[in-house]
């Protein structure tokens, strides 16, 4: 028992550390692949090609005044970004990362906890976070703020729908909800791999995984253009850090989720090993959320719930009809 | 005049040319089947395609547009209009500036200051002579009026400075010797028009 | 000339004028620009340029010369003359050099505008260039010969104003022109250039350097760049001064003139004057007022203490002793502190001029003289008393000369020191160098050829009377004699007698009335009779100037009564020159007593407690070019001062603030200036500083003369109070007036004494003075005009007390010894 719990407690530093650190590198990345979309350098100076400028950020984010502004209520304001990072580091708690291992005889299995209600405590989890952003927008005193927290309200709640109703065709056929069982069910190669057989349901998460990551084309919370930064008006330092770690944390997540869930997760691809496997795939959800920021606009608030409400709900419905239909035949 | 002649603000010539933009969907019908259009003919990923090719040029095919602008320069227009330069005579070395005063007279900002005398080869000498750049706006008024074509602008724009009054003096303007062979003329405000030959009338000589 | 006023047309304007006015002078006073280069309004027309062409009843005629006729019709511009003009500056710009940047002129440069308002945009005439240096003329001129235009507009002034005549046109050395260019060319355009390549500005006494009163007027109506002041060259350009108009403060012509200021330098931002501007087609600068501008006191500052102190000073003093640079707001700010505090006011300047003032205003019945200045310029006899004029006063002087040039006047000069300037005045100058003490005798003897005899004193009559005596002299006659000779005829051999006749001179005995006044006063009474009906031939007004010898006068009173005696029996013009700056301001303001008592309080004179904007006395006042104010000049008209530069301490008007008597400020006094004397009621700013088109002054009021009650005229019987023996005259060389004139950096003449060469031969380098009271201890310095053995002793410098060695006469019996 001893033992589980050292385990335990040093798997979760290291994804904590590995996350965070990944996180911070993802900001470089998508610094970078921003610009060479636009066919610029991205940050060049600090370190070979730039790629220091976090410990750059990090130096200076770590440095700035922490301060908190007159009219805020000094309790939550405090406390809101921690929410947003702690739940992004939690839901991790249940994803597989990689396949098994051995290491010095012993085998590790890389997740915090295996627990059968894995896939609803992640999705449980990143909805807890919608807390994060909402109390801390609502902590200032300032319009942006309070919008920023309306529609965090409106748009996480309602993209938890889709992204629970979508991933509810996948857990009908496989049956459990942990997802090392996810993994399993496609062990057999990447014919077996579910988004073949929910297509929609695959296209419906990744939607509701850009929006519930706050990612463009939805990120309305902090749309500099319509509410200067929404919920992060009135913070700066390392409390806006958290917000940023957690933002990337999620989207690793979502990452991590896709993957599992419809892309075969960790089991080996040809002669790709499994751990490498899901690590590409991965980066590619990442990759692909930034490259949907390069290319893509905004959407308007209410073109959102349009799409939320009469087109992915509908859809997510129908799709789940007919795979209980499918299955009952 | 009636009020809608005034209210038509689109004054000019009316040449514009539509966008062939379609027509917006009135019907909820007609809604859903551009969404479709959108989403199922892939217009959506024209978007995608257009960035990740961006990016392969800028990356394979040397086609970045940064100038990495400290260390490197773009060059600028012959015309344009930067920190004054003070030329020399190719012959003698000797400066233009004759002393003449228009360049401080015509100074909108009144930024040019200038002190003469009258020195021991009995010529005007020109013995203080700055700009206060924090007042300059850099109109080549200066230039245009210079006689002598003495005073013309360079290409050195990067005027940021820690205070806001910044003088430059005469030494600092002029060429440096070493550099004399260097020296090139100013093509814009005060040059000569190439077509300046043609507009003079000759005055006949006794020689 | 006469009064009647004709009517001419000029482009189509109809214009009143004086019959025999030159056309010019008509437009320029009605608003009609004509473009003239050469001609000087006060001057005789030079016809250099010939740019002034109009066309008068269809003949082309040259409006500067050509005098407006009654009903005659005028235009200024026909295509012809516009093409003649065009060519005249055409010619003009013939090898003018093109570096107008480097010029001093540029901007306001006559050629520039004239070549500009003719249209000038090419050039069709050639001439190899001559070299030409530039030269420096005298320690104050420079003339630039490459520049020069040859408008002669230097030479004009110099001879017809000035008098000095001390430049004249010489030969050139240019090409000839070519004969064909006469058939091709306009007609005057042709002639001008013509005498333009032939001739360039010389000095005229044939050396390189001019022998002048260095006044500097010659650099201000150069209408180029060619003649200029050698401190201002290349230093500022025109558009960069400020002009201030202003007055100068240092003799009592007090002149109208322009501070032109800027900022030093670069470096240094206070304001500093670079030149002084006249109006020169309207008034004449002499060298002090050009040149002695930077006198300004630049220690002073405000110190509650010190003015506390000065407060106290004045408060305790028995005296205040003060001179005549003072402007006439501050001389009754001094009046008000005698008639509070009783302090005594001493003023030695003046006060000699205020008791010959109150003199003259008994006998005459007016307070002030009958006429002015202003009026004499058309008078055409001209008589100078009591004056050294090249020295005293050069309005005077310029007057004096101006009258001889432009009205063919004649001109007779009383004065002990003799002068070989003013004989070179005019053909009709008569001088008499008389003895000092005998001033009276020039004033009967004007009686005598001037006077209405009816109209004088028995007394009088008799003395005049008492003077002439009948007496032969030998004159040599051509007288016509028929001679009988005897002539062989050489074909013949006959002898034959031939009579012819064959002039002769023969010596005769003539008796004719010889005047003893004459002969005292120095002139040859055989002649004297027949040189002044020569003189008087043609002369219809007259004029007589009186001078500060007067004031200083033994028999003072005397003089005064004798004066106003001229003035009630001759038709002359009656003027005095006030003997310093506002002496003429302060004699009316101010009560002066003749003593002083207690302790004393100096304004801007040595004392107890000195009051100095010289900046070495105990506490500062602005000089006259740093403040607000007005002086009376010899003109009895009260003209404005403004201040040219920053003043940064006190100023005298603080002073009576902290006594609880101030205004304001000092211009607030302006209006209180006492009315009974003549002054109005005028505010400062409300006092207009300039000239009209019509050449009429518009500066500041004139005084009126009030009359006062009339004592009637008492004559004295002269007396013989000559003085023998050496003797000092009190007077100052040229430019230098008053310790301001000293200060400044372009004037150079030394307090020295002044004598003719001779006497400066016999007296050697450095003498001691001995004085009745004192001694002085000073250089010799050779004036090449003065002639005679009397030497000039300055008093410019108020700390040597010159006033107190001299006493209450200007001319001293002195010892001179080499040391």
């Amino acid at each position: 028992m001893d033992g589980y719990i050292i385990a335990t407690v040093i798997k979760a530093i290291l994804i904590l550390a590995v996350i965070s650190a990944l996180a911070g590198f993802g900001t470089y990345i998508e610094r970078k692949i921003l610009a060479f979309m636009q066919r610029r350098l991205g940050p060049m100076h600090v370190g070979p090609f730039g790629v220091l400028q976090i410990a750059a950020d990090g130096i200076k984010l770590f440095t700035k005044e922490d301060f908190i502004p007159s009219g805020a209520n000094k309790i939550i304001f405090m406390v809101a970004p921690i929410i947003t990072a702690a739940t992004a580091f939690i839901a991790l708690a249940a994803v597989p990362l990689l396949p098994e291992f051995t290491l010095f005889g012993v085998t590790v299995r890389p997740i915090v906890s295996d627990m059968n209600i894995g896939i609803l405590f992640v999705i449980a989890m990143m909805g807890v976070g919608l807390y994060g952003p909402l109390l801390a927008g609502m902590a200032q005193e300032n319009k942006w703020g309070i919008i920023g927290s309306a529609r965090t309200a409106i748009q996480f709640l309602s993209y938890e729908v889709v992204t629970g109703l979508s991933l509810l065709a996948p857990i009908m056929m496989v049956g459990s909800l942990s997802l090392i069982d996810f993994n399993t069910y496609q062990a057999g190669g990447i014919a077996h791999w579910i988004v073949w057989t929910q297509p929609v349901a695959f296209v419906l998460f990744l939607i509701s995984g850009f929006a519930e990551t706050n990612r463009t084309p939805f990120d309305l919370l902090e749309n500099e253009a319509e509410v200067i930064s929404g919920y992060a008006t009135e913070y700066s330092g390392m409390r806006w850090g958290m917000f940023f770690i957690g933002e990337y944390a999620n989207m690793i997540t979502i990452g991590f989720l896709a993957s599992l869930v419809f892309l075969g997760g960790f089991n080996p691809l040809w002669i790709i090993p499994g751990g490498l496997a899901i690590i590409l795939k991965v980066a590619f959800f990442f990759f692909l959320m930034l490259w949907v920021r390069a290319a893509w606009p905004h959407i308007r608030p209410d073109q959102l719930m349009w799409l939320c409400w009469k087109v992915l709900m509908p859809l997510a419905v129908i799709n789940i009809l007919i795979t209980g239909l499918v299955m009952m035949a | 005049m009636s009020l809608d002649n005034l209210k038509n603000r689109n004054v000019g010539v009316q040449n514009y040319k539509m966008l062939d933009l379609g027509h917006t969907p009135e019907t909820g019908w007609g809604k859903f089947k551009q969404v479709l259009k959108r989403s199922v003919k892939l217009e959506l990923f024209v978007g995608l395609k257009v960035t990740m090719r961006e990016m392969f040029k800028a990356l394979f095919m040397g086609e970045m547009h940064t100038v990495k602008y400290p260390f490197e320069k773009l060059p600028i227009s012959p015309r344009y209009r930067a920190i004054h330069e003070m030329k020399r005579l190719l012959e003698s070395g000797h400066y233009r500036c004759i002393g003449c005063g228009l360049c401080e007279k015509i100074c909108i900002s009144n930024c040019i200051k200038m002190d003469t005398r009258y020195d021991e080869n009995q010529r005007k000498e020109v013995s203080d002579y700055t700009i206060n750049f924090g007042r300059c706006i850099f109109c080549g008024y200066c230039a245009e009026v210079c006689p002598e074509l003495a005073i013309v602008h360079g290409g050195r724009y990067e005027t940021a400075s820690e205070q806001r009054a910044s003088y430059s003096n005469f030494e600092d303007m002029l060429t440096p010797m070493d550099q004399l062979v260097n020296q090139k003329e100013y093509p814009g405000f005060g040059a000569p028009t190439p077509v300046a030959d043609k507009n003079i009338k000759k005055t006949p000589l006794a020689y | 000339m006469s009064d009647n006023l004709i009517t001419v047309t000029i482009d189509g304007i109809e214009c009143k004028a004086k019959e025999g006015e030159y056309i010019l002078n008509v437009a320029r006073a009605n608003d009609i620009f004509i473009p003239a280069i050469c001609y000087l309004t006060r001057c005789s027309p030079t016809l250099a340029c010939r740019i002034c062409l109009v066309e008068a009843d269809g003949k082309r005629v040259y409006s500067c010369n050509a005098k407006a006729k009654d009903g005659m019709d005028i235009v200024t511009q026909t295509e012809e003359i516009l093409e003649e003009r065009r060519a005249i500056m055409e010619v003009y710009d013939v090898n003018h050099p093109l570096q107008c940047g480097v010029c001093d002129q540029h901007g306001e440069c006559e050629l520039q505008n004239y070549t500009l308002e003719l249209k000038v945009d090419s050039q069709h005439y050639a001439i190899a260039d001559t070299k030409r240096e530039h030269v420096n003329w005298s320690t104050v001129l420079h003339y630039d010969a490459a520049l020069c235009i040859v408008c002669e507009r230097c030479v004009t002034v110099c001879k017809d104003m000035i008098g000095d005549a001390a430049i004249k046109t010489g030969p050139r050395g240019g090409d000839k022109l070519d004969k064909e260019l006469k058939d091709s060319m306009p007609k005057d355009a042709y002639a001008m250039w013509n005498k333009l390549q032939k001739s360039i500005i010389v000095p005229s006494n044939g050396t390189e350097h001019t022998n002048c009163s260095d006044c500097g007027e010659c650099t201000a109506v150069c209408p180029v760049g060619a003649l200029t002041e050698r401190d201002f060259i290349y230093k500022a350009n025109p558009w960069d001064l400020r002009e201030v108009p202003s007055t100068c403060a240092h003799c009592s012509s007090a002149c109208h003139l322009y501070y032109e200021t800027r900022a030093e330098s670069i470096d240094n931002p206070t304001e500093k004057i670079f030149r002084v501007k006249n109006e020169w087609n309207y008034q004449t600068l002499c060298g002090a007022g050009r040149f002695g501008y930077d006198y300004e006191n630049t220690t002073a500052k405000k110190d509650p203490q010190a003015l506390a102190k000065v407060a106290e000073a004045i408060k305790s003093a028995g005296t205040i002793k003060f001179n005549s640079m003072i402007t006439n707001e501050e001389a009754l700010m001094l009046q008000t502190l005698k008639e509070k505090f009783g302090v005594k006011l001493v003023n030695n300047e003046v006060k000699p001029f205020a008791n010959f003032l109150s003199h003259y205003s008994k006998a005459a019945g007016q307070m002030l003289y009958k006429d002015s200045f202003a009026d004499m310029s058309e008078c055409d006899f001209i008589v100078s008393v009591g004056a050294k004029l090249r020295n005293d006063n050069p309005a005077a002087r310029y007057l004096f000369n101006n009258i001889q040039k432009m009205n063919k006047g004649a001109g007779m000069y009383f004065h002990p020191v003799g002068d070989t300037l003013i004989p070179t005045f005019g053909k009709s100058v008569q001088t008499f160098e008389h003895k000092p003490g005998d001033e009276e005798s020039a004033l009967l003897l004007i009686l005598d050829l001037f006077a209405n005899k009816d109209k004088l004193p028995d007394d009088v009559k008799a003395k005049l009377d008492a003077s002439k005596e009948k007496r032969t002299k030998t004159v040599t006659e051509k007288v016509m004699e028929e001679v009988t000779e005897t002539v062989v005829d050489k074909e013949t051999g006959e002898e034959k007698e031939v009579t012819k006749k064959v002039p002769k001179n023969v010596k005769k005995e003539v008796e004719y009335e010889a005047n003893s006044l004459v002969e005292k006063l120095g002139g040859n009474p055989e002649t004297f009779e027949d040189d002044f009906a020569k003189m008087m031939k043609k002369k219809e007004s007259f004029a007589l100037v009186v001078g500060e010898d007067f004031y200083f006068h033994p028999k003072a009173k005397n003089l005064a009564n004798l004066i106003a005696l001229i003035e009630e029996s001759t038709e002359f013009k009656v003027a005095f020159i006030p003997p310093k700056s506002n002496a003429l301001g302060v004699a009316l303001i101010c009560d002066l007593d003749e003593e002083c008592e207690g302790s004393t309080v100096g304004y801007n004179e040595p004392a107890d407690f000195t009051i100095s904007a010289l900046g070495n006395g105990d506490f500062d006042i602005p000089a006259m070019n740093q403040q607000e104010g007005t002086t009376t000049n010899m003109n009895k008209r009260l003209v404005p001062l403004n201040a040219a530069l920053d003043y940064n301490g006190y100023e005298l008007n603080d002073i009576m603030n902290a006594l609880g008597l101030g205004k304001n400020l000092t211009v607030d006094w302006t209006e209180s200036l006492p009315v009974e004397k003549g002054f109005q009621l005028a505010k400062f700013d409300d006092l207009p500083n300039g000239f009209r088109n019509d050449k009429t002054e518009n500066r500041g009021y004139v005084l009126a003369n009030l009359s006062v009650e009339k004592t009637g005229i008492e004559i004295e019987d002269i007396e013989d109070i000559a003085l023998d023996g050496d003797i000092a005259y009190r007077c100052n060389p040229q430019r230098q007036f008053n310790d301001f004139t000293n200060k400044a950096h372009q004037i150079f003449e030394k307090f020295a004494l002044y004598a003719s060469k001779e006497r400066a031969e016999q007296l050697g380098d450095f003498v001691k003075v001995e004085f009745e009271n004192g001694a002085l201890e000073l250089s010799v310095e050779v004036d090449e005009r003065i002639t005679g053995d009397i030497v000039e002793i300055p008093d410019f410098k108020s700390d040597l007390d010159v006033y107190g060695l001299f006493g209450k006469d200007r001319y001293a019996k002195v010892t001179i010894t080499k040391v």
